[in-house]
């Protein structure tokens, strides 16, 4: 009897999770099936994802509308920069924070804090007016310096090395260790599942970065993919098959990263209690 | 020490940001080329191209013109907004009236009265009579002792879009001409075929062209004009059709199309460079809908909106003021102006495209495709204040209380009227 209870429990709980799978994953379907729509039934209210008919021409019909080609390369390009970049500055200043003593610590990290609080629309025109004033309209620079270091990953980086016992360090200065060697040798292998969450959420977030480039870029040759979507938004409505179809195709990278970094990314959001 | 620390770095941040800057003029975003801010995709982009790219090759000896796309009026708003602080700036935006009406005091935007009249850069009057005259009216900012700081660019109008197929399944043979008349087809299309007559977009330009074809205004020497009786009686045809269930809200979007193209409804109001989208919805169905103007309190004296961006030239150099200018002029040259609209689907605002034979045939084309450009010559701008576009979203707002049955007609008319006569006070 019991282990009929235990069996019903089971396959009412595998339910309500493939339920709630199943919602999840439902706009990506939604999404998948509407690419290859024609427009009319891509308007139509309907939930049905299939086509009635498929429509494997929308896929060039995207490409012929813009430069998609160009326009991955640079989204690669800048969103792979910036990867780099922040993994750097975030574990440097993170371990700082962490592990250093010096006066004004405190102050400093709460002001690197602070800098989460003030909203990117109110930043946007003085980073703007500064990039204009370097120079940098229309370069890679406007697209990646702006973006090299940001308060939630230091804040990140900085958890992770505090949770790193005290002992591990004490042991490795007997054995003539300084900072640098114990960050890179000790510290940053330990904290690698922290570092690929870091890296995957600073790869998303320039990936999907769309008003920024907009602004800093005038010519096809540095748009990134983001801006490439704006283009199936006219003045006469959306063409939602096309941009379905194009957000379909601009999705596969951060998607194929999910999935490659998928373990150590859910492994961190647990140790750091991240909610999505 | 902390609070020293603090202001320390607060006040090299405000200098690093540029804060304390020294104001200097405005420098061109690019010394070779007049950089012109556009938001056309796709086709019309590509067209824009093509007669930009002629306009080069006509004129070497000037700079040339490039168009960049910078994203819709939102961002082309952030970007300009940005661009004048940072004092450097492209030589021509669309933009409009409530964008430029912002841009003015900084001083980043051309008068263009003068290039509009000079003798030998300018229109001649009798090319300046050519132009319909609410197109240029328009972009006199009356805020700005009239002065014109903008040139018409892609114009369109308020027109209704009527279901054949919906009013003949109901027994009607011609759309409606007052609003009478619009009324009493609702309820025959609701009574027969027990569906909705009308797809409401609430929108503050739909309420305007209401207003302006039952013989009112919306605003007059800078004080608005919600409250008076034929603004009440808009709002009251709303309260009408939401209370007889002839009328539903859309979700949002371009839902109020996608049911016109399904045949759900009889009727949508849109502007006239929707026509497009609803052939395309229609699947060329072209014998089953058409687009009129919108039902009047007079049929004898009728009134529409005036929709559409303006292109603004900036304040850089005068080498790319001019070069802009130039271009503005060639881009409103009759010729190329019905290249354009019958690339596009805008309206050509000057009256002698109507004696252009590929107007001519494009209208003999289909019975609806005059009707936009016979509406231009009493189409009435919305008004061009910097304020405006606040009162627009009260606007929508009040339209959607009316339609959700929270407020009565008359109620919300005097409620928009108090709150536009406080944004325009302030």
């Amino acid at each position: 009897m019991r282990r009929a209870i235990n069996n019903a429990q089971h396959i009412l709980l595998y339910l309500l999770l493939a339920f709630g799978g199943f919602l999840t994953a439902w706009p990506f379907l939604w999404m998948m099936g509407t690419a290859f729509k024609s427009y009319v039934e891509a308007v139509e209210p309907t939930l049905n994802p299939f086509p009635k008919q498929w429509h494997w021409e929308n896929v060039a019909a995207v490409f012929n509308a813009a430069p998609f080609g160009r326009y991955f390369f640079n989204s690669i390009l800048v969103s792979g920069t910036v990867t780099c970049c922040v993994i750097l500055t975030s574990v440097m200043a993170g371990y700082a924070f962490a592990r250093l003593r010096f006066r004004g610590r405190n102050v400093l990290f709460a002001l690197v804090l602070a800098t989460m609080m003030v909203p990117f629309e109110l930043t946007v025109v003085p980073n703007f007016t500064l990039i204009q004033r370097l120079g940098w309209y229309n370069h890679y620079a406007a697209l990646i310096v702006p973006w090299c270091a940001n308060a939630f990953s230091i804040f990140l980086m900085r958890q992770a090395f505090l949770a790193l016992p005290n002992d591990y360090f004490d042991a490795a200065t007997v054995d003539g260790c300084g900072h640098l060697r114990f960050l890179i040798r000790i510290a940053t292998p330990l904290v690698k599942p922290v570092m690929v969450t870091v890296a995957l959420f600073a790869f998303l977030g320039s990936y999907n970065a769309l008003l920024w480039p907009l602004l800093v870029t005038a010519d096809e040759s540095m748009r990134v993919v983001q801006v490439g979507l704006t283009y199936f938004r006219g003045d006469f409505g959306v063409r939602v098959n096309l941009m379905m179809c194009a957000s379909a195709i601009v999705i596969l990278p951060a998607v194929l990263l999910y999935f490659v970094a998928q373990r150590y990314f859910v492994e961190a959001a647990l140790s750091a209690g991240i909610k999505g | 020490m902390r609070k020293v620390l603090c202001a320390a770095i607060l006040c090299g941040s405000g200098m690093f940001l540029g804060c304390g800057a020294p104001r200097e003029g405005f420098q061109p975003v690019d010394k070779d080329s007049v950089v012109f801010w556009d938001r056309q995709v796709t086709e019309s982009a590509e067209f824009l191209k093509q007669i930009v790219d002629e306009f080069n090759a006509a004129h070497k000896e000037a700079i040339p013109i490039k168009v960049e796309r910078a994203g819709g009026y939102d961002d082309i708003f952030r970007k300009v907004t940005a661009s004048i602080r940072a004092r450097v700036l492209p030589g021509m935006a669309v933009s409009y009236e409530n964008m430029t009406a912002q841009y003015i005091p900084t001083g980043a935007v051309a008068q263009l009265d003068g290039l509009v009249t000079d003798p030998d850069l300018g229109f001649s009057k009798e090319q300046l009579d050519d132009f319909f005259p609410a197109v240029l009216d328009t972009n006199r900012y009356t805020d700005f002792n009239g002065k014109m700081y903008s040139f018409p660019y892609t114009k369109s109008v308020l027109m209704m879009y009527f279901n054949k197929a919906v009013l003949a399944q109901a027994g009607i043979s011609a759309p409606p001409a007052t609003w009478d008349e619009f009324l009493d087809q609702c309820r025959v299309v609701k009574a027969k075929l027990g569906k909705f007559a009308y797809a409401v977009n609430p929108d503050c330009s739909t309420l305007d062209g209401m207003i302006f074809s039952l013989g009112g205004e919306v605003i007059r020497n800078g004080i608005p004009l919600y409250d008076t009786p034929e603004s009440i009686r808009a709002f009251e045809i709303y309260e009408s059709l939401a209370k007889e269930k002839l009328a539903y809200q859309i979700a949002g979007g371009y839902d109020d199309q996608i049911a016109f193209g399904k045949n759900e409804v009889a009727f949508i109001f849109r502007t006239s460079s929707g026509r497009p989208h609803v052939t395309m919805l229609m699947q060329d169905r072209m014998d089953q809908w058409g687009m009129t103007r919108i039902p009047q309190a007079d049929p004898g004296r009728p009134a529409t909106v005036l929709f559409g961006g303006n292109i603004c030239i900036f304040n850089n150099s005068p080498e790319q003021i001019r070069a802009a200018w130039a271009f503005i002029k060639y881009f409103t040259a009759p010729e190329i102006m019905v290249r354009w609209a019958l690339g596009t689907g805008y309206l050509p605002f000057r009256k002698s495209a109507a004696e252009h034979p590929d107007m001519k045939r494009f209208w003999g084309e289909w019975d609806y495709n005059r009707a936009a450009f016979d509406c231009l010559s009493f189409a009435r701008p919305e008004p061009n204040l910097a304020g405006w576009q606040r009162v627009r979203e009260y606007a929508a707002g009040a339209l959607r209380k009316v339609l959700e049955g929270s407020l009565t007609g008359r109620a919300a008319a005097l409620e928009l009227q108090q709150q536009a006569a406080a944004i325009l006070k302030q």
